[in-house]
Order: structure tokens, then C-alpha cells, then sequence
């Protein structure tokens, strides 16, 4: 017998589980089963993204605040793919665009820079936190999809039962096994995915903040420029 | 889709295998699951029967010790005249015997004497005289009324015989026993076949036995063992029956015939059930049901029953399913 695809009843293998259930469970599994792997997939990729993103992120202001000319600055770092670089070409980029003029309003350029700043930080953290929601769906939904599989499952048994006139826990077991199969599913989607959703809010949050911190800094270095340049 | 989106559904790809894998292979797989196991059940359905008794009674009287007779008793024959030349020859013999075995008997006549001596006798008629003393007691004392009898002159000829075969018995102990056709004591008692040994045609009869030969009584349920089981079922209930509280007036007239279903160690097979009442009248009927609640209790709460026979279990009308009446106490 192929151990892989152990037909046996009084098996845990999940191939065996899958290939007996009914097709509705069977839809449901796999529908799970492909919301366990994206979910996965979210968690590993968003997890090593936050972390390069944050160490990035606290490299870039350490230099940005290390730097003498901001405009050198702003040409060598402007372009990079980082939420806090995004942050500082729309400042920078701002503050050109309200400094080209002749006739400078300050306290419409301060507001200008920080809505500008505060857009481009808000559209990062976004774009940051676009996979979340999913995750957030899994983690609350998956049971619930388990749950209907199971006991769509668990009524295809009974049925069973009614239909073969014998109630004895070796007509019952099997279909019931398969059935609370999809619940186990389920849970294993859903499971990692809440935890990664508070982790990974709790680390976008983090980044928000950080950034917003950074976008303020920002705003003061050019609000005291707006200042001195007059 | 960036690339570390790309590695992280590889990697959860990869994961997801490497996980279903290992669990098809049984890495979880419980190691040696219990096979379940259905005991068949035989199940007869019988119809309902007469509570009787219906086993045969065993006839337990035995056959009657009684040997055949050995022929018609024949008188003896006359004495024969080719005998006589012996005769002489046990003469010392006759003063013998007659002074010993029959002490009163006051006719052991010459004429006696030469009958009792058949021709192959004559030695051994000799040597046991001394002895006579010993067998004497046996044989010759029973002996000894019939020749008192014979004084009488008509029946010479008897207590010459009987002289004789109390000395020939005396001669030969055991083989002396089984009389000849020819030499018996004509008029005397027939021949009884316990003379010819206590264990002869033992077991045998010469008239029909009462007995029969029939097939092993079958353990049966009849009326006296179901009521034997009855009581002892009540017996053990009564304990349990005296905690129930009576509900009200009159519940305790009420009889609830309930029927239990019982296993081979006593206890219940399934829950007592209440197939009918008695006794239900105006006053109690609104117990019923609760007198019916408290007798399925008081089964249950004493359910094992024990001492119930065994080999009656599974009989017809046995107590694996046994129906009895019950009343509250008081």
C-alpha cells in the first residue's frame, strides 16, 4: 500500500482525508488550504519587509540628519524605495515648488509641506499595510469556513447512517474524521493569521509613527529655513 | 508583487508541503489505532408461552433388585438305590451332624442317611465335620426349623435333605450355594436369586420399570422457577423500593408491571419498563405515573442483580427478559 495515499479509515493522513471527503467539504478544504499558503506567503514576505523597512528607515533619518546639504542629500537618497525617502522628496519637492516663486507665503508654504509630508507618509503606510486586511480576513473567517465544511460534513455522515441502517461509530467515524478535518483547517489558516495581523499592525503602527516623527523633523528643519531664508 | 512577497509564497508553499508530506507519511498518525470490533448478536425471537412447568419429572425410582426364579422348585428325588453302597461309608458321618446342626431335631434316621450322601460328597463329607461347628451358624441354623418341621412323619424325606445340604454347604461354602435342580429344598422356600450373590442381575427387573428412558430434563423456565427468580428479584430490590417516598393515599395499591431486561451478570440491559398497572383506581390514579417513575428507580438504583440462575438466563421465558409485578412498600 502507498503510504502517501493511505486509504485506510483509521488514518490521519490529510491526502486520505481530502480525497474521501465530499465535494463541498472538499472545496472548502482546498479554499482553505490555498488561504493557509497566501497567508503564509503574507506573513513570511511582510515580515522580512518590515524589518528591512524599519532598519532602512532608521538608517536613512540617521543620515539625513547627519547630512550638511540637504539638496545633495535629496539627489543622492531622493529615489530610494523607502517610506521615509518618499516622505522626503515630497517635502522636498514641495518646498521647491512653494519657494520658486518670488513672493513667499510662510505660513501657506508650512501648511503646504505638511499636508504634502503628511499625504506622502499616510499613502506609505497604505501601501505598507496593503496585505493586512487579508489577514485580518483569514484570521476571522477561515473558522467560520472550517466550521461550514465540517458540518456540511458531519450531515453527508449522518445521512450516511440513515442511508446504510447502521448507527455503529465505524459507519460514523470516518465521515466525521474527514468532516472536523476542514475545521482543523481552517484553524491552521486562521490561527498564524491573527497573530501576524496584531504583530504586523503593531510593526506598522510602529512604522507610522516613526515616520510621522521623521515628517515632522522634517517640517521644523524647513519651517526654521522658511525662516532664516528671509 | 515584490520579491519578498514572491520568496515568502514559496517558502509557504514549500512549508505547506513539507507539512501535508509529513503528515500523509504518518508522522502524526496515531501508532496503532484500535480496530473497532462489532460482537454479532445471535437474537431468536420466541413467542410469548404459558409460564408451566414443562420439564419432565426425572423418575428417580430405581429398579427393583428381584432375580428370576431358577425354575420351578422340584421335590427331591427318591433316594436311589445305586447310592446306598456309599452309604456305609458316611456312616461315622451321621451321628455327627445330627447332634450339631439340629440339637432338638430328634429324627435324623438311618433311613435319611444314606439320601444325603451323593456320590461326590463322600470324602469331603468327613473332613468338614469338625469344622461344623463354623458353618453351622450360616446355614444350618436357618436350616434347622425345617427339619424341626419335618419330625412330623409325613415329610420324612425333606429333613433328611436339608440335613444334607447343610452338610454339603458346609462342605462347599460358595459353590454349595447354587443349588442343582435336582437336590433343592423341594418344599421348603423357592430359591431366591439373591442366593446366587448380592450383585446378581443387578439393576434388573422382571416386570416392567416405571422408569423411562428420556433425554435430559432441559433447564425450563416453569411457573415455580419464575416465581423462585420473582422473589428473589424483589428481594433485592426492597432495599431501594423502601427509600422511594410514597407519593400519596392509596399510591401504594397500585401495582406496576414492569419488565426488565436483563444481562447475564444481573445487571440491566436497558431501562425498566412499565407495561401495565393494577389496582389503579379513583383515589391513586394521578400517582401513576410517578409510582411508575419510582419503580423503574428502585430497579435501577439495586441494578445489579445477583444469584439469579444462571442456566435460566437464556432459556425460554428465562430471565433475560423477565416481567414481575411491583408495589410500593406500606
Amino acid at each position: 500500500m502507498n503510504p502517501v495515499f493511505n486509504m485506510d479509515a483509521a488514518t490521519m493522513s490529510p491526502v486520505a482525508l481530502f480525497l474521501q471527503a465530499d465535494w463541498v467539504v472538499k472545496f472548502v478544504m482546498g479554499g482553505l488550504l490555498a488561504a493557509s499558503i497566501w497567508t503564509w506567503a503574507i506573513i513570511i514576505g511582510f515580515s522580512v519587509r518590515l524589518k528591512r523597512t524599519r532598519k532602512d528607515m532608521t538608517k536613512f533619518e540617521r543620515d539625513f540628519w547627519k547630512a550638511d546639504d540637504i539638496d545633495a542629500f535629496h539627489k543622492a537618497e531622493a529615489e530610494r524605495d523607502l517610506p521615509s525617502a518618499r516622505v522626503f522628496a515630497a517635502g522636498v519637492r514641495e518646498w521647491r515648488h512653494s519657494t520658486a516663486g518670488g513672493q513667499i507665503d510662510k505660513g501657506g508654504t508650512r501648511e503646504r509641506l505638511a499636508t504634502a509630508m503628511g499625504a506622502a507618509a499616510a499613502s506609505e503606510i497604505d501601501r505598507l499595510s496593503d496585505r493586512l486586511n487579508i489577514l485580518a480576513t483569514v484570521g476571522s473567517v477561515a473558522p467560520f469556513v472550517g466550521l461550514f465544511g465540517t458540518v456540511w460534513g458531519i450531515m453527508r455522515s449522518f445521512t450516511g447512517i440513515a442511508s446504510a441502517q447502521n448507527s455503529s461509530l465505524a459507519v460514523v467515524a470516518p465521515g466525521i474524521a474527514e468532516a472536523l478535518f476542514a475545521t482543523a483547517i481552517g484553524l491552521f489558516a486562521a490561527i498564524p493569521a491573527v497573530i501576524a495581523y496584531n504583530r504586523f499592525s503593531h510593526g506598522v503602527n510602529r512604522i507610522e509613527a516613526a515616520l510621522n516623527r521623521f515628517a515632522d523633523g522634517f517640517h521644523t528643519t524647513l519651517s526654521r529655513q522658511l525662516d532664516g531664508s528671509r | 508583487m515584490e520579491r519578498s512577497e514572491k520568496i515568502g509564497l514559496g517558502v509557504a508553499l514549500g512549508g505547506h508541503a513539507v507539512l501535508f508530506g509529513l503528515l500523509s507519511v504518518g508522522f502524526l498518525a496515531t501508532p496503532n489505532p484500535e480496530t473497532l470490533k462489532q460482537q454479532p448478536i445471535t437474537v431468536s425471537l420466541v413467542e410469548e408461552v404459558g409460564k408451566e412447568a414443562v420439564s419432565p419429572t426425572p423418575n428417580v425410582e430405581p429398579a427393583q433388585s428381584v432375580a428370576p426364579e431358577e425354575g420351578p422348585p422340584e421335590d427331591a428325588a427318591p433316594p436311589e438305590p445305586v447310592e446306598a453302597p456309599p452309604a456305609p461309608k458316611p456312616d461315622p458321618a451321621p451321628p455327627a451332624p445330627a447332634p450339631k446342626p439340629a440339637p432338638p431335631k430328634p429324627a435324623p434316621e438311618p433311613v435319611a442317611k444314606p439320601k444325603p450322601a451323593p456320590a461326590p460328597k463322600p470324602a469331603p463329607a468327613l473332613k468338614p465335620q469338625p469344622k461344623k461347628p463354623t458353618p453351622a451358624p450360616e446355614k444350618a441354623a436357618p436350616a434347622k426349623p425345617t427339619p424341626a418341621k419335618p419330625s412330623a412323619p409325613a415329610a420324612k424325606p425333606a429333613p433328611a435333605k436339608t440335613a444334607t445340604r447343610a452338610a454339603a454347604s458346609a462342605a462347599k461354602p460358595t459353590t454349595a450355594a447354587r443349588g442343582s435342580g435336582n437336590s433343592p429344598t423341594a418344599t421348603a422356600s423357592k430359591p431366591r436369586g439373591s442366593r446366587l450373590g448380592d450383585d446378581f442381575l443387578k439393576g434388573l427387573s422382571d416386570r416392567p420399570s416405571t422408569s423411562k428412558a428420556e433425554a435430559a430434563p432441559a433447564a425450563k423456565m416453569g411457573a415455580q422457577a419464575a416465581a423462585d427468580i420473582g422473589s428473589a428479584i424483589q428481594r433485592q430490590v426492597q432495599p431501594c423500593a423502601n427509600r422511594q417516598v410514597n407519593p400519596g393515599p392509596g399510591a401504594s395499591r397500585i401495582r406496576v408491571t414492569i419488565n426488565l431486561k436483563l444481562n447475564r451478570d444481573g445487571s440491566l440491559a436497558a431501562r425498566p419498563r412499565v407495561v401495565g398497572h393494577s389496582g389503579v383506581d379513583d383515589e391513586n390514579s394521578r400517582y401513576v405515573d410517578r409510582v411508575d417513575d419510582l419503580a423503574i428507580a428502585s430497579f435501577v438504583g439495586c441494578a445489579p442483580l445477583r444469584g439469579l440462575p444462571a442456566d435460566l438466563y437464556d432459556v425460554q421465558n428465562g430471565w433475560s427478559n423477565f416481567t414481575l409485578r411491583y408495589k410500593l412498600p406500606g
